[in-house]
């Protein structure tokens, strides 16, 4: 078993004194290179919190995370920068872009930072932009845009630099229906062709359905995981609003 | 409860608009202490001029006024617009609109207040610099006694209402047009960056440096008002024009994809950039506007107050200089008064001759810098109708050259403390103002100085420099020295009486003099001038000349430096007011938009800047949208102000480098922009970080 991403047992404490509300509760689990991983939760449950310290945006409590023989809880700042920079791509819910810049010029930016010649630089946007269907609007700026354009773009820089991990959250919270299948669809493709790994935080059924695993949240907790195998994703999403079901129905939002 | 709301929204205002509270801390300081002029006591009394420095104050303080208001507007316009969708929050409550408006307005005023009640000791404090300042040049001793002044205070209370009152004059009718949702969507609205026409647009750029190298290449030509006029027109359409035009030329070198957006985090910088100018670009020409008048403003006080530093003592060497157009003159009525009022160590009454040939004065009229080529043909040589005329009026030459005879010489350079000079019954010498030296060292070549006899012609043996008082007593510019045996052949032209004091020359002394000359006939400072007709003169100086009958040094010397500190102290004046209200423009922008910026900093930060490259970032930014201006504003108001100090050394014979006054006007330019940057950079970094 190809260990990629080990997450030890990793806790997050906010408030001090008697006032403690752990988001985060002794959490343990893997992400296998290629693997598309959702986690699936309420409000509250803590997801948006592990994936931030998954991202290093934020520091656990207690506990490690493994990129490989890399623990991120122990590097120092600039160190923590230089690795996101090397090895992760975000995709938010309010897409993030840079409203200044062009859909392209979005995506040259994160390759200009990390440096590289004009050519190679122009090649790999070119790309990037093919691939997510992007050619059209290149030269638009982000408010002359769809949200589902928008977050496509968005992915295309977190991808632009082959990330270890691409990190997504709820990336289809804004959008409408149909964009957001033809970003998760985006996703999976994304997934089987260029082999990226994925970790989603999202509360939609329906988008979850797309993973390969499910890790269910509750109180900071994982309470349950659900792999696809060789499911139906029509199975899969049946399966998964069935565990939403036995914890009370109220993440059922399909 | 509107009033409880509005104290504690200028308390948070109040934070964020520091920078402005500074500013209108700062001009109150300022108008307080410029304002104290008018009522001073001090000075007015010494001096018939003081209504000139009432006088050039007070027009200051109408542009500052002016400018003040500007930036009262730009200001509540500009809160205005950041806090609109709070005020259609207000609206969504059920505020009435006219109640909006007057709690907006009550916030401005109150705004005001603290800052009026902050600069206002600081102004006592800077008043009394400032006396003391004026006391030091004009040689009276200023004691450090700080009090509020209730007329300065009043009227320095007026301008800043003033200033308010028409800053606010327009803004209710803004709250009249607005609506709920244009409120809470105003924030989104300038988010969007509208490319049209850049091709075109961009053309404006290398266009309007043409334009400025063009100023460049004409401006020592132009001489009339109607030419100066459409230069100055010229020049404020070319400070917005460029603005367009550079913003256009930015976004059309990244939309071609050059290589430099290709390095680091060029791309993110030269957009951030292009559609911050382009959004802004004609506040960013106003302020090109005011630091291009700041600059010049201070580089001109620079030429005056170093001209007073350096020439002033040398003006005047004599402690009396009395002239009389009565060739016979035995000075009865001044010698009374002197021997009245002080001691004389000794006194001088000698005779200006002159031969009635005036070939020096066309010599000077052809070869100096100054007359160019005024007074030539198109073939070079000298136009004689156009230099007779102008030495029967125009008053820099006598109509006849000027001659002093070697004994008289002597006795003068005794009495200054000068070496003596010899000459021979075949020699003659040229006393010349020390700023003409260098371009009359041809002068002998041209005259004809002829001996007793009229047949044998002298030789030069020299051409002396000292100081001489040669603005129309001993000679306007120059006196040509002959032998006695020559000066008995020629006629007295004009009477001149020397004195030596011993001691200082009482204050009012002068004044006691030119009273001698009927009241009509003085000039608007109460002084009996010189006629400059026929025997009588002002030699060619004309940046500061004092063409006056009687000199008393000690008089004299305080009245000039007053006078000029009358040009001097409100051009510092206006220039410190407008780079501060620029300033302000500037950092307030920067800042307010730092919440903007944190969302992009933090895109940055996540997709792998690390924090010191985003300092740097940040630095960089903050440094492209400051120097902007004041590099543009530097180069424009640096081509003008080199030209004019040439002129201005030229004409006044100061020995400094034409840069030294526009360099030390951008010195001070950058300490005091350097504190609004450093404040605005550490404030935006906070902002950026601080509320992660």
């Amino acid at each position: 078993m190809n260990e990629y991403i080990r997450v030890c047992d990793i806790e997050k404490y906010y408030g001090n004194g008697s006032n403690v509300t752990k988001a985060v509760d002794r959490v343990s689990f893997n992400v296998e290179e290629g693997e598309f991983v959702g986690v699936m939760g309420a409000s509250g449950s803590g997801k948006t919190t592990l994936l931030n310290m998954l991202a290093t945006i934020d520091r656990v409590t207690a506990g490690h995370i493994y990129y490989g023989d890399t623990d991120i809880t122990e590097l120092s700042e600039d160190k923590l920068s230089e690795f996101r920079k090397n090895n992760l791509g975000f995709v938010f819910q309010d897409y993030n872009l840079l409203d200044t810049l062009t859909i392209e010029e979005n995506i040259i930016l994160a390759l200009t930072i990390r440096g590289g010649s004009r050519k190679t630089i122009q090649k790999q946007s070119n790309q990037m932009l093919h691939l997510l269907g992007l050619e059209d609007i290149r030269s638009q700026f982000p408010y002359q845009v769809s949200g589902g354009q928008k977050q496509r773009c968005a992915c295309a820089r977190a991808l632009v630099n082959h990330p270890k991990l691409l990190l997504a959250d709820e990336p289809t919270g804004a959008l409408d229906s149909k964009s957001a299948q033809i970003l998760l669809e985006t996703f999976t493709e994304l997934n089987q062709t260029m082999r990226a790994t994925i970790l989603m935080v999202t509360h939609d059924a329906f988008s979850a359905s797309y993973c390969s695993r499910i890790l269910f949240l509750k109180d900071g907790k994982i309470f349950h995981e659900l792999v696809k195998g060789r499911k139906k994703r029509r199975e899969f999403l049946q399966e998964i609003l069935d565990v939403l079901s036995l914890t009370g129905g109220e993440l059922s939002n399909v | 409860m509107y009033s409880k709301l509005a104290f504690r929204n200028v308390m948070r205002s109040a934070k964020d608009y520091l920078v402005y509270m500074f500013t209108m801390a700062v001009v109150t300081a300022l108008m307080y202490a410029f304002s104290s002029l008018f009522f001073d006591k001090e000075f007015t009394g010494l001096f018939e001029i003081a209504q000139m420095m009432q006088m050039m104050t007070g027009m200051a303080t109408f542009f500052i006024v002016l400018i003040v208001a500007w930036l009262i507007n730009y200001m509540v316009r500009f809160m205005l617009e950041k806090r609109s969708s709070e005020f259609g929050i207000y609206m969504l409550l059920g505020m009435k609109k006219k109640a909006i408006a007057r709690l907006y307005m009550r916030e401005n005023v109150l705004l005001g207040i603290f800052a009026f009640l902050a600069g206002v000791p600081a102004g006592i404090l800077l008043q009394q610099v400032l006396m003391a300042v004026l006391g030091n040049m004009v040689h009276v001793e200023y004691r450090f006694h700080p009090t509020l002044n209730k007329y300065t205070f009043l009227v320095t209370l007026l301008f800043y209402a003033g200033c308010y009152l028409l800053a606010l004059f327009r803004c209710k009718r803004k709250f009249k047009k607005m609506n709920i949702h244009d409120l809470m969507d105003a924030k989104r609205q300038n988010e969007e960056i509208k490319e049209s026409n850049e091709g075109i647009k961009r053309l404006l750029f290398p266009v309007s440096i043409a334009v400025i190298v063009a100023i460049w290449t004409v401006f020592p030509g132009l001489s009339s008002v109607g030419a100066a006029c459409i230069f100055l027109i010229a020049l404020v359409l070319v400070i917005y024009l460029f603005y367009i035009g550079l913003s256009a030329w930015v976004m059309c070198y990244i939309r071609k994809k050059k290589k430099g957006i290709y390095r680091g985090q060029n791309l993110f910088l030269l957009r951030q950039f292009s559609s911050k100018v382009r959004t802004m670009q004609f506040t960013m020409g106003t302020l090109t506007a005011l630091f291009t008048i700041a600059l010049m403003g201070s580089s001109v006080a620079m030429m005056f107050s170093d001209y007073e530093n350096k020439v002033l003592d040398t003006k005047w060497p004599f402690d009396v200089l009395i002239y009389s157009s009565d060739a016979e003159d035995e000075f009865q009525d001044d010698l009374e008064i002197l021997n009245k009022d002080v001691e004389i160590a000794d006194s001088y009454i000698y005779r200006i001759y002159t031969n009635q040939t005036n070939q020096a004065n066309v010599w000077m009229y052809t070869h100096l810098q100054a007359f160019g080529n005024m007074y030539l043909d198109s073939d070079g040589r000298p136009n004689m109708k156009k230099i007779e005329k102008a030495l029967k009026t125009d008053g820099t030459y006598c109509t006849y050259d000027t001659y002093m005879g070697l004994s008289d010489y002597n006795y003068l350079r005794k009495m200054l403390g000068y070496k003596e000079i010899t000459l021979t019954d075949r020699q003659y010498a040229i006393q010349i103002k020390a700023r003409l030296s260098s371009e009359t060292d041809e002068m002998p070549e041209g005259l004809e100085v002829t001996d007793a006899g009229g047949n044998e012609e002298l030789t030069c043996a020299g051409i002396y420099t000292e100081p001489f008082s040669q603005d129309g007593h001993n000679g306007g510019d120059y006196i040509l020295i002959v032998p006695d045996s020559v000066i008995q052949t020629m006629k007295p032209y004009y009477s001149e009486m020397a004195v030596d004091l011993k001691g200082k020359a009482p204050a009012g002394l002068m004044k006691k003099l030119d009273d001698l000359v009927p009241e009509e006939e003085q000039d608007f400072a109460g002084h009996a001038d010189l006629s400059l007709e026929g025997n009588s003169c002002s030699g060619s100086d004309n940046m500061v000349s004092y063409n006056a009958t009687n000199l008393v040094r000690d008089n004299v010397i305080p009245e000039v430096k007053y006078m000029l500190a009358s040009l001097i102290v409100p051009a510092f004046y206006m220039g410190l007011v407008f780079l501060c209200a620029a300033l302000t423009v500037l950092s307030v922008q920067q800042l307010s938009d730092s919440a903007k910026y944190k969302f992009r900093y933090d895109v940055l930060a996540k997709i792998g800047l690390e924090r010191s490259e985003i300092n740097y970032l940040i630095a960089r930014q903050l440094t492209a949208y400051y120097l902007c201006p004041a590099l543009f504003a530097m180069i424009i108001s640096g081509s003008v102000m080199i030209r004019v100090s040439r002129i201005f050394i030229m004409a006044t014979g100061v020995h400094t480098s034409v840069l030294q006054y526009f360099g030390i006007s951008v010195l001070l330019f950058f300490g005091i922009y350097m504190i609004y940057f450093m404040a605005t950079y550490v404030g935006f970094k906070r902002n950026i970080e601080g509320k992660k």
